[in-house]
């Protein structure tokens, strides 16, 4: 569905990480400015227009321009695409399981690491663990 | 995942777009996206219920057979070939009426077409929210696909067919006896709504 030309400039876009960076941004904070972008960088503004430039071209991000404030969205669609070419309903509800069951052991982890040692300061105290 | 966050800018309203490249012209897009004579297979297979579109009018997106109804609402913008805008609100949901809005602009090689939803920007994204996003994504890929093939893509069959072994525990509250045209949903239910475009 996607041509060849298309998803290889979505895949060079993302191939750097400052671009994905800036994507984060503008995902989280759909309709910022291109400075509120610049201002998390510590390069020229016209380096981070350079990157915003290859987003923008791979279709990654939508930028509208009302008066003179350019607003950025981040454009899911080609994301989804590349997606589709290589999952079935099927790989993905199961694949979409095993990641589940990835984070959230390792979110477990993390917590029963800091419970641990939660529990040998507890028990130093002389209370139950 | 790709679900919406709840930070927005200042303004009352939190806007997310969407946007593909339709190998067809801007008249074939148009088409396919108000028609209103059969089901839409880039829609989940729901079917325009209306006097006719265009600006004011309201309308229920309904399953093929009538029985259900999924979504209402009401246009606010009709500009043949470029500009469709309308309030949505989802049949089995109490959250707050969104905007979406469908902008086509030619470009090389096709037609952009862009898909904007504009929601109340509580500090809780809510369920239609995270719903919408998922199905703007679905919308953007399978019209691109039934305009360019004829057909949804597979993984939009895929879902259709699940939706169909789905109908018979669609809640009651979707039935379409509950949603007469005149439930569809005004602009003025959006408190945050401005008319800029």
């Amino acid at each position: 569905m996607m041509s060849p030309d298309t998803m290889d400039a979505v895949f060079q876009a993302l191939a750097s990480t400052t671009r994905r960076e800036m994507l984060d941004i503008v995902r989280n904070e759909p309709g910022c400015s291109v400075g509120a972008v610049a201002s998390r960088f510590d390069v020229s503004r016209i380096a981070v227009m350079r990157h915003l430039t290859v987003l923008e071209e791979a279709g990654l991000i939508i930028s509208d321009k009302r008066g003179r404030t350019r607003h950025l969205y981040m454009n899911a669609v080609p994301i989804q695409m590349i997606h589709d070419r290589w999952t079935s309903e099927y790989s993905a509800l199961w694949s979409g399981r095993m990641l589940d069951i990835k984070y959230l052991a390792e979110q477990r982890r993390a917590r029963d690491g800091d419970a641990s040692e939660a529990d040998e300061i507890a028990h130093t105290k002389g209370e139950p663990g | 995942m790709s679900e919406p966050q709840a930070k927005s800018l200042p303004g009352e309203i939190r806007t997310s777009m969407y946007r593909v490249v339709i190998r067809a012209t801007i008249d074939q897009v148009w088409s396919e996206l108000i028609r209103t004579d059969r089901p839409m297979p880039f829609f989940f297979n729901g079917q325009y219920d209306t006097p006719g579109l265009g600006e004011g009018a309201a309308f229920a997106m309904r399953t093929p057979d009538g029985k259900h109804t999924l979504v209402m609402g009401k246009v606010i913008e009709f500009e043949p070939p470029h500009r469709y805008a309308h309030t949505f609100r989802f049949t089995t949901s109490d959250d707050p009426v969104s905007i979406v809005r469908y902008v086509l602009k030619e470009v090389e090689g096709g037609v952009e077409f862009t898909l904007i939803n504009e929601h109340s920007a509580a500090d809780e994204v809510s369920k239609s929210e995270k719903q919408m996003a998922q199905g703007a994504k679905f919308i953007c890929e399978n019209l691109k696909a039934l305009v360019e093939t004829g057909k949804a893509t597979m993984g939009g069959r895929m879902m259709l067919f699940m939706f169909s072994l789905m109908a018979p525990m669609t809640p009651k509250a979707a039935l379409s006896s509950n949603w007469p045209l005149e439930r569809a949903p005004d602009l003025s239910e959006i408190p945050a709504a401005t008319e800029e475009a």
